[in-house]
Parts: structure tokens; sequence; C-alpha cells
């Protein structure tokens, strides 16, 4: 990891760690509903001001917490046109699977890039600073991950390029 | 200029069938294998991906071009560095990974279209999960770019195959399919198109346990001993291929064999696969006798021992009653190792007999004089029952429905995998 | 597989099989750029009839490809073309040469039939050329290839080299891209010592290059140009002539190929990306401690 993103990450972190108090709280709304407040907004009172940590322009994440359940949105690098489709690819990747990423949003908030919903019971079953370190090893592996898929990419273009023409080349 | 003909690609646990629509045979059959770089021993999670990501993992090159498909893939089993595997387990897919590779040759080495022009249609075994139909169109809309998708199960396209025998009036949707390739048989209720999944019934017992049991009846004999070792089983196939047939009455069939043994002997001639040595054997009762280990299955195994007519009823009997009529009318046989000669004609005997009992039983258990109408039982033989779901899936998109019951790139980009969700029958005339 | 092979597959392994076992036959198939094949037995078992259907045939018949294929097939080659096809060209099973090599290169040859009638317009322009260098003249005719709905091959010749120009159109934003990064790949090729020989490539996005400019051309985002310049010593005699011919005509499918390959191999990373983030929130999820306890009867004990 490198200098400049540690403190980014120890930032969302210790804010994440702090929002994830999250307890049991039925709807006010809707009688026997539970539903993650964060997403409905029904009621104003139990929504906290929501909070974005930025990193530059390009990266940043948004927490919006309420009393039962937070929802983490990640605005991931992209440097140039390549990044920007890998990085579209990846997301929608993993969250065509958000089946089995219990905390993935199918969906990411607009301007987001990808979203995590983490409700009370997720924080009930799961063990709660494993939840902070997939989140924290996810942002910090996405960049890397993109960045060596374009490396292999253009790898792969030069090999391609090279064969065909060696072909010719004679 | 006229539409380029869809592609027809069924793969099967052994063996994948494809080619083209408005043929009557596939264009390529072999094994559904790859080869690739790496022991077969690794786990089959992504090796093309290294477990430590660093700087060389930028500089790796086009390694996951390295790869053979199909007989290439078996030929190449015993060059140092590559491995075997077999991306389809019980007919669903298993590493994605390698059948992602394996169409990707399949495509541009074989079949040498370019997928963006072409319509495809896939087959799916019965009770499939919907991920994996995700999963097949997130591969062959995103990679590929194809124009458009349909899905279709295998069952129902060797229904749709059958339409093809003189005997079939109506072309319906709804019948029974017995499916019997190498490793399994399967016994499925279909109504309308749709699977009955609740019915569905396997049988232990198929192709290659046919060759294991010729091959135990040839040794029993002392045929073998003129024969090379390692031959034997190819010879067991060639024998139960070439020479073996249904009898309808075992007890008679041993009787005229053993009356007039020199019409009823055939005669083998192998030559050895290396030396090239001639030799020959006698075939015998074995030609009758190895279709029969589905009629009477005591015959060749101790754990397996209901016979293949009883498993079609019952499967009919736990169907819906409103559809058990149409079940028994129209009863298909689909798969290699449904090729003997008047196999239907045993089947639909032995069904018949068993039908009959039941509704004497019932007429006699309520006491009633009205009769039963009787229920009309049939099997039905065709031509093209070797490759009946390809072939199935042939005349399906040599219609002009078809490109309308497509999902298409367009709905794709628009909705997502999840469209393949839906699946939507066509062709019927009962529809 | 990396290059594309140039004959068709499907035509070798049933020439093949008919040769060891005729029969009746009726099948068609395709090539790439949108060719149809049928391959049939209408009269007998040993005469198989070969039809092949190209979009762009009657500019290929142009530029000499009914020559070219007559050189290749000769007597083969039937006058009439079958209905719905352009060409057609006749195998008699029993006049095949009979020794194992012969018969191989005879069901190569067949195999190469599409390679062959899209190698016309090339043969054409290194014709040209040659002519143009005695004259020491300027530029040769412009051949223009329409052997895709949106796309084009464009052949020219000038007195030292020739120029073909593919125009290329990508209809998904994907593959505009990753097509983008290989085809910078391809002009950046060449400074690599080893590929100081090969043709020089160059690329344009949106505007049309200048030997095509006055062709008036529609002008899109998703358009671009490639531009190979094959020099003399690109088909100086016959076999490289046919190297050369073979790989820069299957070009625009080299290129889709790979485009399509790379994103395979990004599906296969994603998704052991996506197991390994699996596994790390695995972790997350607590053991399942407690255990349902069960009477001997097997009656569930439940809490009170």
């Amino acid at each position: 990891m490198s200098n400049v993103l540690r403190p980014y990450l120890a930032a969302v972190r210790s804010t994440l760690t702090a929002a994830l108090t999250l307890e049991n709280f039925s709807s006010q709304v809707v009688e026997r509903h539970n539903k993650p407040e964060v997403e409905t907004g029904g009621s104003k009172e139990v929504l906290l001001n929501p909070l974005i940590i930025s990193r530059n322009e390009n990266e940043r994440v948004l927490i919006e917490s309420s009393i039962n359940s937070i929802r983490l949105s990640i605005k991931i690098k992209q440097a140039d046109e390549i990044e920007r489709i890998l990085c579209h690819k990846f997301t929608r990747f993993m969250m065509q699977r958000a089946e089995n990423f219990i905390v993935l949003r199918r969906k990411p908030v607009p301007g987001y890039d990808i979203s995590f919903l983490i409700t009370n019971t997720h924080s009930e079953t799961m063990l709660k600073h494993k939840i902070v370190d997939f989140i924290i090893q996810f942002m910090e592996e996405v960049d890397r991950e993109i960045s060596e898929m374009k490396l292999s990419l253009n790898a792969r273009a030069r090999i391609v390029a090279e064969t065909y023409l060696a072909a010719i080349a004679t | 200029m006229s539409q380029l003909a869809p592609i027809i690609c069924d793969n099967g646990t052994g063996y994948s069938k494809i080619g083209f629509a408005g043929n009557s045979d596939p264009s390529f059959v072999f094994p559904t294998a790859i080869a690739t770089r790496g022991s077969p021993t690794q786990s089959s999670r992504a090796p093309a991906v290294p477990s430590k990501p660093g700087h060389l993992a930028s500089k790796r090159g086009v390694e996951d071009l390295d790869f053979f498909i199909g007989d290439e893939a078996l030929a190449n089993a015993r060059t140092p560095g590559y491995g075997v595997h077999y991306p389809i387990r019980h007919g669903m897919i298993d590493n994605w990974d390698h059948m992602e590779r394996y169409w990707e040759q399949v495509i541009f080495k074989y079949l040498r279209a370019e997928p963006e022009d072409h319509y495809f249609l896939l087959t799916e075994p019965p009770l499939n999960p919907p991920e994996n139909r995700e999963q097949t169109a997130e591969i062959f809309f995103e990679s590929f770019n194809i124009k458009g998708l349909y899905i279709a199960v295998q069952a129902v396209l060797a229904l749709a195959a059958s339409w093809t025998s003189p005997r079939v009036m109506d072309r319906t949707l709804t019948g029974t399919v017995i499916d019997s390739g190498d490793g399994v048989t399967h016994v499925i209720p279909c109504a309308e198109g749709y699977v009955i999944g609740s019915a569905i019934k396997h049988i232990p017992i198929a192709g290659r346990d046919i060759t294991q049991f010729v091959l135990n009846l040839l040794r029993e004999r002392g045929e073998t001993t003129a024969t090379p070792p390692e031959d034997q089983l190819k010879i067991a196939s060639k024998v139960k291929e070439n020479y073996s047939y249904v009898c309808q009455d075992i007890v008679k069939e041993f009787r005229k064999y053993d009356a007039e043994p020199y019409k009823y002997f055939e005669r083998f001639e192998g030559e050895h696969s290396v030396t090239g040595r001639q030799y020959s054997i006698d075939v015998g009762y074995e030609r009758f006798l190895a279709p029969e280990i589905f009629f009477n299955p005591e015959i060749y195994s101790s754990d397996f021992l209901t016979p293949l007519p009883d498993i079609v009823d019952d499967v009919i009997q736990q169907s819906p009653i409103d559809v058990r009529r149409g079940l028994y009318k129209n009863i298909v046989l689909s798969g290699g190792s449904t090729m003997f000669q008047h196999f239907g004609n045993r089947l639909k005997r032995d069904l018949k007999q068993l039908v009959d009992r039941r509704l004497d039983a019932s007429v006699l258990a309520s006491g009633s004089t009205s009769k039963s109408s009787g229920v009309e039982v049939d099997v039905i033989s065709h031509k093209r029952q070797r490759y009946a779901v390809w072939f199935g899936g042939s005349l399906l998109a040599d219609l002009p429905e078809f490109y309308t019951s497509c999902h298409t790139k367009a709905q794709y980009d628009e909705i997502g995998p999840s469209i393949c969700r839906r699946y939507q029958i066509f062709g019927s005339a009962t529809q | 597989m990396i290059l594309l092979e140039a004959h068709n597959v499907i035509i070798k392994t049933t020439l093949a099989d008919k040769l060891n076992k005729p029969s009746t036959l009726e099948v068609s198939f395709v090539d790439y750029d949108g060719v149809r094949f049928r391959l049939s037995t209408p009269e007998r078992k040993t005469l198989l009839l070969l039809s092949m259907h190209i979009r762009c045939w009657d500019e290929l018949v142009k530029y000499g490809a009914l020559d070219v294929l007559r050189r290749e097939y000769g007597s083969l080659l039937r006058d009439q073309a079958e209905a719905g096809f352009n060409v057609s060209m006749e195998i008699d099973l029993e006049q095949v040469p009979a020794g194992a090599e012969d018969r191989e290169a005879f069901i190569n040859s067949i195999a190469l039939f599409k390679r062959n009638a899209l190698a016309a317009p090339f043969e054409q322009g290194f014709k040209n050329q040659k002519e143009l260098e005695a004259a020491n003249a300027g530029q040769g005719e412009l051949m223009q290839i329409h052997y895709r709905d949106e796309e084009a091959i464009y052949i020219q010749a000038a007195d030292d080299r020739v120029t073909v120009i593919f125009s290329t159109v990508f209809r998904d934003e994907t593959d505009r891209i990753l097509g983008k990064v290989f085809l910078q790949e391809f002009v950046d090729a060449r400074r690599l010592p080893a590929l100081q020989n090969a043709p020089q490539v160059l690329y344009s996005n949106r505007d049309p290059p200048l030997e095509i400019r006055h062709l008036n051309l529609p002008k899109s985002e998703d358009i671009g140009y490639v531009t190979f310049v094959l020099f003399p010593r690109h088909f100086s005699n016959s076999s490289v002539t046919a190297t050369t011919i073979s790989h820069v005509q299957l070009f625009r499918d080299y290129l889709h190929y790979h485009i399509k390959c790379s994103k395979a191999y990004m599906h296969s990373r994603m998704r052991h990306r996506a197991a390994e983030f699996q596994k790390v929130l695995n972790r997350a999820k607590q053991e399942n401690t407690s255990t349902e306890k069960k009477t001997v009867s097997g009656r569930t004990m439940v809490a009170r």
C-alpha cells in the first residue's frame, strides 16, 4: 500500500467502524415493517448526516448512516476510458453476484461506482470488524486489479500485434 | 442479404454437438474436453491468474490462448505440460473459465463464424439453476457480442426432433423423453414445453454399462483369449454398436440360438491396434443380452433392479393427472444408447402390459361394470435419435419464430443477464 | 491459438471423411465475413458440389477472382453456380489423387476456397505495382471491396508500394475501446528491431486517410481506418505473397478474435478476484456454534 493511500483508507476504516453502531429498529411509518431506514428515508429523525471522505476529485467514499443501516458508496479511480470500461465491467460483474456478497447492493448510488448496504442483521450475524476489513480490502485491491487488467491488456495487445506482423515480415 | 444460419451448440458431459441450424447433422461432434497448460491436479480455479499479483503478472502474455479442445485436447493429453479438463459435470457447467475458452475456440477455430453476425441456440439440462443461465448469457453477450441467444432444455429439443417421424401427427411438446447417453439415463416428462421437474428420474445404467456388460459376457465365454487386452473395451463397444438388438422374449431367443447357432452367431474381425495382427471372435448371446439390461437390470447389477418400463410408468404416474395421457402417448427416445433395434417396440409392449394390468385391477376393485376405454401407449423411434437434442435445436432454430423468441443483444444491454430467466417455447402446433 | 488459420475446417474434415466413406450429404455452413457455403451430393455419392456465397462477389469478379479460382481449381469450377450462390465447384471423389500427400494437398487447396476468392484484389494490386514501377508512373486504380455491411477493404497500388486500408466499425462501446488499444499496438509494434521489415501500419480514427478521402465516407466516432503499407518485399515471391495475403485478408477477424479473447481473459480474472473477495467476506461470518440439540427420539430442545 502506498503511503498516500494509507491515511485515506485509515479515515474510511475509522469512520465506518464508528458508523457501525446499528440497532434493531421497526419502521415508524408502516406497522410491523422493519426496513433499512437509509434506503427508505421515511423518517428523517433516524437518519444521520451523510459524510464524504475524498482522496481527490476522482476517488471518494460516501457513508450514509441511519439508526439501523448504513450505506457506503465508492467512487473508483478512472484515469482514462480504458480504466472506465474496466471498472464498469468489474463492478457490474460483482454486482451480478451480489447474492453471494451479502452486504453488496445490486445497484450503485448515483454518482458512485459501487455501493454496500450493511443492516443491523448483518452486524449482528457477522463479525463487525471483519466486515470493515472486507470493505477496506476491497477498496485496496480494486484499484490494483483494474490497473493490472489494463497492463495485461496492453501486454496482450502488444503480443498480438507483434505476432501478426512477424508472420508477414519475412 | 439473407440471415446467416443460427449456431446450435449442445454441450454434453461427454460430447459436444456443434453445427448450424437447418442441417440434419452437427458439423462437429467431439469430446467436451479442454487441454490447458498446467497439471490437471492443480485446482480448477483460474490458474491463468497468479495468486500473488505482482509486476510479473502484467508481463505475462497470452498463456490463456495456449490450449486445445475436443479431439485435439485428448491427442495432447500426454504432451508434457498439458492437462485435460472436462468443464461439464453431470450435464452442468462446472468450470466457467474453461468453458468460456472452450466456446471461444469452437466459434473461432472450428465454426469460423463471427459471433456478432449469428444467433445462438444453447442447451441446458433439466433443473439447471437460473444462475447458470445468467452466467452463460453474460459470457455470450459480453465476451462474444452475439446477436441473440436462446437457451433450450435438452428434453424439449428431443421432443421437437421427434416431429420428423412419420408417425407423429401433431407437433406437440408434451411427452416423456428417455435420454440415454454414455453416463446416465434420464426419464423426463414434459408438458407443453415445460419440464415437470418433480417427476424426473435417473437410471444409473447407460452406454458405458452396456459395453462393460458385453465385455463381461465375452470374457466369461473365453472369447477374449484371442484378443489383445488393451483393445477389449473397444471391441466390446463395437460389438454393442454393430450387432446388438432387443429381443421380444429372452427364453425363446436362447432356444433359437441353440437350435441354429450358425445362423445367429456372428463373427467379429478385428486388427490389433499396435501390431496389426488379425483376430476374430464369435458374437453370440450378447447380441440380445446387452440391451436387455434396461429391461432386466438384475442380469448386470445387483444395486439397481427396477426395469426401464417400470421407471417410465412411475414417472408418468407422478406427473399431474391431466397430462398423463399425453405422456403415455408420446414417449420419445434420444441418445446413442436408445439406438438398439426394436428397443422402442419392446418398451411399448412392456409398458402397455403394465398400464393394462393396472386398468384391469382398478376395474376389478371398483366392481363396476363400466370399462375404461384404455390408455394409448406409444414409443416414437426416429432416424435422428443419436443426436436428437442437437437435431431438435436445428429444427427449431430454422423456424421463423426462432428470431422473435430469442433474447437479443439490445434486450441484454437494456435489462441485463436476468432476461434469460424467462423462457419462451415456440414452434409447437398446440401452443 | 494466436493466429487464425486460413482454411475452412468443415470443408477439410468433411472432405477427408467423405473420401474414406462416400455418402449422401447436404450441409450448409459459414466462414468469416458472412461467407456462406453449401456442400451437397446432388447426383451421386461420389460427386460433391461445393457452392460459396460472398457478399462482395461482383466486386471480386471485377478484380479477377474468377481467374484466380480457375488457376487454383481448373476444371473443378462449374460454369453455372448453384442457385442462391455465387460460385460452385464439383469434386469427383473418384478422381482425387491417390497418394496420401497429394490427397492432403488437394483437400487443403479446396479448404482455401474462400481465401483464394478473396485473394484476387490483392494479387491484382501486386501486379499493378509491378507495372507502375516499370512505367514509373503514379498511382493505380483504387479497388473497393465491401466485404461486410458497414466495413470495406480498399486496395491501391503505387509505384513503390501497395496500400491496403480497412475501415472498421465497432458496434459495442467496450469493443471500440479495446480495439483502440490493440490498434495502437499495431502501429507501435514496428518500432521493434525484429519487425523492421513488417508492413507499416497506420491508424486513424474518424478521418479517412488521404487515399480514400475523396469517397466521402460517412464520418463517425465509431469508424476507424487501418492502413497497411505493403512494400515489394512482402510480395517478392509466390510463397511470401501467399502468406501476406492470407494474413492481411483475415486482419479484421484476427482483431475481433483477440478482442473477444481478452474479454474472456478478463472474465476469468474477475471470477478469480470475486472468489478471493468472497473468501475475505466469509471470514466475517460467525461460526454457527449453537447447534441444534436433539433428544434421542429426534425432538428438538428449545430454550425456555
